[in-house]
């Protein structure tokens, strides 16, 4: 382990302009829009909304490229795969916690100051949550879909472009055709209720009405170890190609 | 044993075997020349050394530790590649300074002081350089890395003569103050025979030879002359390819030196690396 530290700290701190990057761009959008709003409408909302969206397709980047990019480079410089694996999860984890921290602040003071504006966190559980509860949730989510697009690049490049075209045509009709075919004409209704009841309250929603987050938290984490472990399992047997 | 060693290494990508049953050895403290045609495998065997893919069989070991995803290898062997592997954004100052962290070996005076003599201008990103820039930039880590083993695959693709020049100058200064491994992969065949010590060849996914230069070079001579005399010379002699020039004809023989013998206007010299090589790959090295 006498390395990893430093592989872990070129990642962020190669990863850091790029978010300031991102910010800059994001908020100079979302002022001129703000500001056209004003001028064409006369009204103060910002006319825009959820802007964490657009720090998930971020994430969803920084997971594909966490792989191209990182991978051959980290290669080059000798480092097995175990450690360019740690090194990736540590990046997510980093920009993850950056972008959630910023994105909470920004959701928060948005939703106090602009009429109309709500945040993915409030638009969901609504208002007068612990700013640290959004905070996690967000946080989460994001490492969720860095891990998710990094297994799936993962994937992509292992069994090919071809290949990785029509497994994905198949996944897409099982779950829009498939699966609600399933719920719909052979499960039992009541499977398929209580299946539909378990999300619901992963989600945090409880039947009484009220919202434990630490469903939604639980679940975020279950499903980013899972990725995770299948991570680490596909790149333990990936091969440079260049 | 201080030595690269390569234990039966098969690498096969879907119908084409690119490396079948290879076994040999880098010894520490010499400069090998790694030769073959394209396609002739060595690219996958310099990957396979550095742990970029796997062999379908077989193991490499680096001074008898196993080679494949080990972290005890990292501080032993560098391998500086064709392709471009660096993060194509970074300023080469950042490069260098990654590279000082990522190696205790790593010599950043060094590497700004062989910049210099390159004139790179280590402020501009690798992706804004010209192909012999960047090999420049990636043969200047190699060079001011101190590893028991360094290999260089083809390391002077894009680099002018001066550049080359240069390149073989301070690989070989570098080699006197601090002996090692270098293993050279290139097709400019001539311009490396006088650096390498040994040559490993190898065609069509297999060790056609390895032997010291010098061995090499008295493997066989070139005869030239009229066409009849040539032709009556080699009758009895393994010749191993022709080349004709209106009447004159040249003659490339496999046999010692001591079989070359006074015969009228013949004339005899020796065989040059890459003219062995053309011809050995040639003929499967028979």
């Amino acid at each position: 382990m006498k390395k990893l530290g430093t592989v872990i700290q070129y990642e962020c701190v190669t990863s850091l302009k790029p978010i300031w990057v991102f910010y800059a761009i994001l908020f100079t959008v979302v002022l001129a829009v703000s500001v056209l709003v004003r001028i064409a409408a006369g009204s103060s909302a910002s006319g825009v909304n959820c802007l964490e969206i657009n720090s998930m397709v971020y994430a969803g980047i920084l997971g594909v490229l966490g792989f191209k990019d990182d991978f051959k480079m980290l290669l080059q410089n000798g480092f097995t795969r175990k450690y360019i694996f740690l090194s990736t999860i540590s990046l997510f984890a980093f920009v993850s916690g950056i972008m959630s921290f910023v994105d909470t602040i920004v959701g928060n003071t948005l939703y106090r100051l602009v009429d109309n504006y709500n945040s993915l966190f409030n638009g969901l559980y609504g208002d007068g949550h612990m700013f640290l509860i959004n905070w996690f949730w967000l946080f989460f989510v994001y490492m969720l879909i860095c891990c998710l697009l990094y297994f799936i690049i993962l994937i992509m490049n292992k069994i090919g472009k071809t290949a990785f075209i029509f497994v994905g045509a198949a996944f897409g009709l099982i779950v829009t055709i498939a699966l609600p075919a399933l719920f719909r004409f052979v499960l039992p209704k009541d499977f398929t209720k209580s299946f539909f009841q378990f999300f619901i309250k992963g989600a945090g929603f409880m039947a009484n009405g009220s919202i434990n987050f630490a469903y939604p938290i639980l679940f975020l984490l279950l499903f980013t170890g899972i990725l995770s472990c299948c991570s680490y399992f596909v790149i333990r047997r990936t091969e440079l190609r260049v | 044993m201080n030595a690269i060693q390569i234990k039966n290494i098969t690498k096969s990508y879907k119908d084409v075997t690119a490396l079948e049953d290879v076994s040999f050895s880098f010894e520490y403290g010499k400069i090998y020349g790694l030769l073959g045609r394209n396609g002739a495998g060595k690219s996958t065997l310099i990957n396979i050394i550095a742990n970029r893919i796997f062999p379908d069989r077989g193991e490499v070991f680096i001074d008898g530790i196993p080679a494949r995803e080990n972290t005890e290898v990292r501080e032993k062997i560098y391998c500086m590649s064709e392709a471009d592997l660096y993060d194509t954004s970074l300023r080469i100052k950042e490069i260098f300074k990654w590279s000082s962290r990522f190696y205790s070996g790593f010599d950043l005076e060094r590497a700004f002081q062989i910049a210099e003599i390159f004139e790179l201008n280590t402020d501009k990103r690798f992706k804004a350089l010209s192909k012999g820039y960047q090999s420049i930039s990636k043969l200047t880590v190699a060079l001011a890395l101190n590893m028991p083993y360094v290999i260089f695959d083809e390391p002077v693709l894009g680099l002018d003569a001066n550049h080359r020049e240069k390149f073989y100058d301070l690989l070989l200064k570098d080699y006197e103050r601090n002996p090692r491994t270098i293993i050279l992969a290139t097709h400019l065949i001539e311009e490396v025979a006088n650096l390498i010590e040994e040559v490993v060849l190898i065609d069509k996914g297999r060790v056609l030879l390895q032997e010291t230069v010098e061995d090499l070079m008295g493997r066989g001579y070139c005869v030239s002359g009229s066409g009849d005399e040539v032709e009556a010379y080699c009758r009895d002699k393994n010749v191993i390819g022709w080349e004709s020039l209106g009447n004159l004809k040249l003659a490339y023989i496999l046999g010692s030196s001591g079989e070359i013998s006074e015969s009228g206007n013949l004339q005899f010299s020796n065989l040059n690396l890459q003219k062995l090589f053309v011809k050995l790959t040639e003929k499967g090295g028979n």
